[in-house]
């Protein structure tokens, strides 16, 4: 009887023991493509970013007012792309999504693009630097910056639905783009995305 | 005669290594705890993050750690930690069968700490107002809508934190959504009723207050005459916000009460023996905190009890007490009889070194998140723009004002300026311990 209890007391301190013996172990890293999916929390993650992003761009440079403004105005339109605010429940990185976006408009050749307005500062400082200190044949003149036709900007919003351990969380982001000139907006985009969560009621 | 061999000096060595860790978290954090009543925050810090180093990914070292690093004004810093806690807390969701069981024969500390809800609430409070006062309001609106998550998962109206929602509402405010306001307003109202009992304060008057104007604003004249009637408020009108800018000070006052551990000694019908118990329990009745009044310019103004963690904690405790108190009979039976077994098996020496191996391990489980303040008070004051004297004074139940934390501040037309701040005692302020404002 006396072994038997031990054996369990005994059994199990060996058990807790080695779980966190081994959870103080050095993890495991494996590489993997960075195109892969990999749903971890459920989360927002880098492939919801790109998805979304090659998607609503791949519609924005489909409609109308590309070819509508090549036609009256005989250039590629120059866009800029402003706030994406987050408005849902994760701390979602707007910086990598917006990164995203500009990749893909830029890539697409369909538009000019223009810097950001934190970029622009920098940009402006190192002119007014080069004012002072660079060569009269290589010094860039302020006031010849191209100014957009066009600024991106958007939201990020969720709804949760979550009862006792599961969640279904649905995403949407949505863009607009609007005329500087006019604040006339050429183009809606909305993309959406539903997941669902399951927590497990137990663990080793 | 039966010898004491390899197996009695085995326990005899396990008996001085489990002496060297069990004692209780509570006496652990003590001089933490002290260090922070006596306002020395930094030096309770150094204490928080040698807690931390032997368990980085603690629950309720990083909710210490996080909230001292709050109170010192290192906002970033304490939002690393709080993340932490917060991941953690959603991994220690599913119940762990190897904690339980060793629940069963050791302690309760076994089992992983993840906080009481209203405690994993209040981690989305703390970085919802570190963000804010870092200027990332957008961050402080996901971190209170986490926690309406959280609360709405858990589906029990009981577990709600009312000054959560009280608080949302302020956030909606101060980025311009009335609407969500509204609603956030409402489910405060409703949780402060749900929740009177156990946390011992009803709906503050500032709530009413605010509630009413945001149902004004939003013209939904039928909720407003239901609820002017139902606080009682007949001759409320909403003051016209009109050209004038909001301070709102939230100040968190005191320390939440210290788990402590209560032995008492249970008759066992299997043994037919008395055997040692140990659990939680809060020994000392809530104190009699100071008042907090605030003074701009020659005016004063009166703060509401918005929260009362003390209340929330002490209740939290008492719901699982049922629970706590027979684990800990069960583990007092299995233990005892495995002290016999042994000495029938080892003789006299192997029965002792059992029973203090036993004993010393039989320790309650006493952690909390004890750096939270014992109440947080709120006031809410609306002032024409301009730049105002502001002081947070302290008054003792004397009568006396035993402190007084002077602010200048600059309130804008349509926005809000926040003061936070957690005070513990009127000692020397240190230099980088800051009350911080931020204008939205």
């Amino acid at each position: 009887m006396l072994s038997k209890i031990m054996g369990r007391q005994l059994a199990l301190l060996v058990i807790s023991l080695s779980l966190i013996v081994t959870s103080g172990c050095n993890p495991t890293v494996t590489r993997v493509d960075s195109n892969a999916v990999t749903d971890l929390s459920g989360e927002w993650n880098d492939t919801d970013s790109r998805l979304v992003s090659r998607e609503m761009i791949d519609d924005v440079l489909s409609r109308r007012w590309i070819g509508d403004f090549n036609r009256s105005r005989g250039k590629t339109p120059t866009v800029i792309v402003g706030t994406v605010r987050n408005l849902s429940h994760e701390h979602i990185n707007t910086r990598t999504f917006i990164r995203d976006l500009e990749r893909e408009l830029i890539n697409s050749g369909e538009v000019d693009f223009v810097a950001s307005a934190t970029e622009r500062q920098e940009v402006r400082a190192e002119r007014a630097d080069q004012d002072l200190h660079s060569s009269e044949q290589t010094r860039k003149s302020m006031g010849n910056e191209t100014g957009a036709d066009f600024m991106l900007k958007g939201t990020i919003n969720t709804i949760i639905d979550a009862v006792k351990g599961e969640q279904a969380r649905f995403y949407q982001v949505d863009l607009t783009l609007i005329d500087l000139e006019s604040n006339r907006k050429v183009w809606v985009g909305q993309k959406k995305i539903k997941k669902t969560i399951e927590k497990s009621g137990w663990r080793l | 005669m039966k010898k004491a061999p390899a197996f009695v000096s085995t326990l005899f060595i396990s008996v001085f290594l489990l002496l060297q860790g069990c004692a209780t978290t509570a006496q652990k954090t003590a001089g933490m705890r002290a260090l922070m009543q006596s306002n020395q925050h930094q030096l309770a810090l150094q204490e928080a993050l040698k807690e931390l180093d032997s368990n980085p990914h603690g629950v309720m070292e990083n909710m210490n750690v996080g909230a001292l690093r709050y109170i010192i004004g290192d906002y970033a810093a304490s939002n690393e930690a709080l993340e932490v806690a917060k991941l953690r807390v959603e991994e220690l969701y599913s119940t762990s069968i190897t904690e339980q069981a060793g629940a069963t024969v050791i302690n309760d500390e076994t089992i992983s700490f993840q906080g009481d809800r209203f405690e994993q609430v209040f981690i989305h409070l703390y970085m919802a107002l570190n963000f804010i006062n870092l200027g990332q309001l957008d961050s402080a609106r996901v971190e209170i809508l986490q926690a309406q998550v959280k609360m709405k998962e858990w589906g029990e109206p009981e577990d709600e934190t009312p000054f959560m929602h009280y608080f949302s509402g302020i956030i909606f405010e101060m980025l311009g959504e009335t609407d969500s306001a509204t609603v956030s307003y409402r489910k405060a109202v409703s949780a402060y009723r749900t929740t009177e009992e156990k946390e011992g304060i009803g709906i503050p008057r500032q709530l009413q207050e605010d509630f009413l104007r945001s149902l004004a604003s939003m013209r939904l004249w039928d909720e407003f005459k239901q609820y002017k009637n139902e606080f009682d408020m007949a001759r409320y009108k909403p003051v016209s916000q009109k050209g004038k800018g909001e301070l709102v000070v939230l100040v968190g006052n005191g320390m939440v009460p210290q788990r402590e551990q209560k032995v008492f000694q249970t008759w066992a019908p299997a043994l037919a023996l008395n055997v040692r118990v140990a659990v939680p329990d809060y020994p000392y009745p809530s104190q009699t905190l100071n008042a907090i009044r605030i003074k701009v310019e020659d005016e004063y103004y009166e703060t509401d009890t918005v929260a009362n963690v003390d209340g929330l904690a002490r209740a939290a405790l008492s719901d699982n007490m049922a629970g706590i108190t027979t684990r800990a009979i069960a583990r007092a039976v299995l233990k005892k009889t495995s002290e016999k077994e042994v000495g029938d098996q080892h003789g006299f020496l192997g029965q002792l070194a059992m029973m203090v191996v036993n004993q010393s391990t039989e320790i309650a489980d006493t952690r909390c998140w004890n750096t939270l303040p014992q109440s947080f008070e709120l006031s809410r004051v609306s002032l024409p723009a301009g730049k105002y004297n502001v002081v947070i004074e302290v008054v003792s139940p004397a009568g006396v004002v035993i402190d007084r934390i002077h602010r200048k501040v600059s309130i804008v037309t349509g926005r809000k300026t926040l003061i936070s701040k957690h005070w513990t005692s009127p000692q020397i302020r240190h230099a980088n311990v800051t009350s911080q404002q931020v204008s939205y």
